[in-house]
């Protein structure tokens, strides 16, 4: 066939001068450096009251060709092993019952954060006047929309291919019923995307991505494995993949503003109420997941939040900032209470409430209680004692009429939620540290768990509104709105939530709750 | 178990019970203490794997006596003093084939320290990079 005039010439001057057959990314990125972009000037929707510096660096030099050719190695390698040998040798199904009701929760709590990081990334890029800064933020907002899909692949593939799919399937219309949906929210949306673009990264990749998504899609992949479970550390290892350049973007973050004066007045404070924003809901939580949601325990989750967050991020993050003038949380004291005793505390209120789950709870076994009396010394006579009362009166039995909610209501232990942080806590009962405080606004009372949140609530307290459960159902009936929000399973009276896992046991319906006559009350209006 | 300080159950984490306890809720230990540590977590995988044994833990076994490597189940858990580096040019040797630090981060799933490439050069190190220490371009 003729080649045209233009072609032939195309063709005539390549054979005379090669072009190179390939060029290194990093050349490229160099290249890409003499463009000398200038957004110095550029304004933004998203102001931050910090200046960040406009020759911050990205430390991984990222070209757009690398970074698809990485992700999609990645895809393929994760998409493979998932679609092909785990759905051949029927990995879902080996995984433990318990497990596989705690992955109802994390992978799809997981989600949202990255749904909402999405969102942050993308007003930080708009943000940042460096071109590398604004670099690695760009890839950051394109990883957290593939962590999105992966994180609701997760609830998929085990929905499809596992056991007790209920929970799996339809997590995002039922996870807004319990007490765990909004303290999630308020870290993982409102902590990421609300105030402060400089501050929103603290939250994010600074504490949040650094320092929590270690235990949160690292730790948990042992936890896992050791529950039987090979689908969740083929994802999340996948996931974490790329959550290192979003520490070093978060690290990037301060950097760009070691040199500004704001740097000295505000970022205490705001890493401060950045950690404890953070380690308040997902110290307790995470604990209880791990430990209070697996049969085969890896090993006490105080040491595994030692290990990642007080030794290594404290210690090789944060504490190496030392000479820039970052100091230790003022809060970690309680933090670290919290995460010796708090998801203890929380276990205990959220299998009172087990009927607002989308999953299904189990109580400690003896040899299970044995592991817990060991690692924390104290735990049988605080918290054993209770589950062994609670199991003497039947709980996880319809027929016995008592879900333990009744325990809290007949022995005077009245369960708040923590206005900022959204989490519940029992002030008779907890050993976290938890206290009840309480103020009032306008005529609305609001309670408090902490000296930390209630200070954050008191210089902001437009930003904390969100009603609680107590007030958003206050006077129903506990199962007209489990039915109401879509907590059963496909028979239109089973609930979705069970009070154990055993195959053999009998599951509670709307009609067994219902015979209970529970109606949210709001404990505030008592005070 | 290893016995370096650097170990995953090395210190504090040896110890169970009350005496956990203890010297978790110490007085000392309520503030964070400055560490000179790097930590790597690398998904297994075919490459990562002989990267482990082959390279960090064979020919270049000398270039930081203080990196310590465990078996997570599913991630190969690294801790070490001052860095680790991996050249991905001499990787590719190894492995037969063309990888790059990019091939290489499609596998490393943690840093705590300043991760960075350089050329054909990962390095993961306590140092201040951007604040003590310039982070490099790449030369011509």
């Amino acid at each position: 066939m003729a080649i045209s005039t233009a072609t032939k010439a195309a063709t005539d001057a390549l054979a005379a001068n090669r072009a190179p057959v390939s060029v290194n990314a990093q050349e490229v990125h160099r290249w890409l450096q003499s463009f000398t972009w200038d957004f110095e000037k550029n304004r933004t929707k998203y102001p931050t009251k910090y200046k960040m510096a406009n020759d911050t660096k990205e430390q991984f030099k990222l070209i757009a060709k690398e970074y698809a050719r990485m992700e999609s190695v990645k895809d393929e390698r994760q998409f493979g092993s998932l679609q092909d040998v785990l759905a051949r040798v029927d990995a879902a199904k080996r995984v433990h019952p318990k497990w596989n009701e705690t992955m109802k929760v994390v992978s799809n709590f997981l989600e949202v954060g990255e749904y909402n990081a999405i969102a942050a990334t993308g007003m930080l890029w708009d943000s940042a006047t460096a071109p590398e800064q604004k670099n690695g933020y760009l890839a950051q907002t394109l990883d957290e929309i593939r962590h999105t899909n992966q994180c609701g692949y997760v609830n998929y593939y085990f929905s499809k291919n596992g056991q007790d799919p209920a929970g799996h399937n339809d997590a995002r219309r039922t996870r807004t019923i319990g007490p765990l949906w909004k303290g999630m929210k308020r870290v993982f949306s409102d902590g990421f995307i609300s105030g402060d673009a400089v501050e929103c990264s603290i939250n994010l990749q600074l504490v949040g991505e650094a320092c929590f998504t270690n235990p949160l899609i690292v730790a948990v992949t042992e936890w896992a494995a050791a529950n039987g479970d090979e689908i969740t550390p083929t994802v999340f290892l996948s996931i974490e993949t790329d959550e290192l350049r979003h520490m070093a973007n978060g690290y990037q973050t301060v950097v760009s503003i070691a040199n500004d004066e704001a740097a000295s007045k505000y970022l205490n404070t705001d890493l401060n109420n950045a950690f404890w924003t953070q380690q308040k809901y997902f110290t307790p939580v995470l604990g209880m997941a791990f430990e209070y949601g697996s049969h085969f325990k890896v090993e006490p989750w105080v040491k595994t939040w030692n290990r990642w967050v007080y030794e290594d991020w404290g210690g090789i993050w944060i504490g190496r900032l030392g000479k820039y003038g970052v100091q230790s949380p003022a809060s970690l004291r309680d933090a670290k209470k919290d995460a010796y005793w708090a998801h203890h505390d929380l276990f205990l209120i959220a299998y009172a409430l087990w009927p607002t789950g989308f999953f299904r709870l189990t109580l400690p076994t003896a040899e299970e209680a044995e592991w817990f009396e060991f690692n924390y010394p104290g735990w049988h006579e605080h918290y054993g004692k209770i589950y062994e009362e609670w199991r003497a009166r039947g709980c996880e039995d319809p027929n016995s009429g008592f879900i333990p909610l009744m325990w809290f209501i007949e022995n005077n232990h009245p369960i708040y939620i923590d206005r900022v942080s959204q989490v519940p806590f029992c002030p008779s009962l907890c050993k976290g540290a938890s206290t009840l405080r309480v103020h009032e606004l306008n005529g609305k009372k609001h309670s408090f768990s902490d000296d930390w949140g209630e200070r954050m609530w008191l210089t902001e307290p437009e930003r904390y509104e969100c009603q609680n459960i107590f007030e958003q159902y206050e006077g129903r009936e506990l199962s007209d709105v489990i039915a109401e929000l879509h907590g059963v399973r496909s028979d239109g009276k089973t609930l979705i939530a069970q009070p154990h896992t055993d195959k053999d046991g009998k599951l509670w319906t709307l009609d067994d709750i219902k015979k209970l006559n529970c109606v949210f009350a709001d404990p505030l209006k008592s005070l | 178990m290893s016995k370096s300080s650097n170990a995953y159950g090395a210190g504090i984490m040896a110890k169970t019970g009350k005496e956990f306890s203890d010297e978790y809720f110490a007085e000392e230990n309520q503030v964070f203490h400055e560490s000179n540590e790097v930590v790597l977590v690398l998904k297994k995988s075919d490459e990562i794997n002989v990267i482990v044994d082959e390279y960090l833990l064979g020919d270049h076994v000398d270039d930081n006596q203080t990196l310590v490597v465990e078996d997570r189940a599913g991630y190969w858990w690294l801790k070490a003093t001052g860095k680790i580096e991996v050249d991905c040019a001499e990787v590719a040797e190894i492995l037969g084939k063309s990888f790059s630090v990019y091939d290489f981060l499609v596998d490393v799933s943690s840093t705590i320290g300043r991760a960075y490439t350089l050329g054909d050069t990962f390095t993961i190190t306590s140092e201040l990079m951007g604040l003590d220490t310039k982070l490099k371009d790449l030369q011509s």
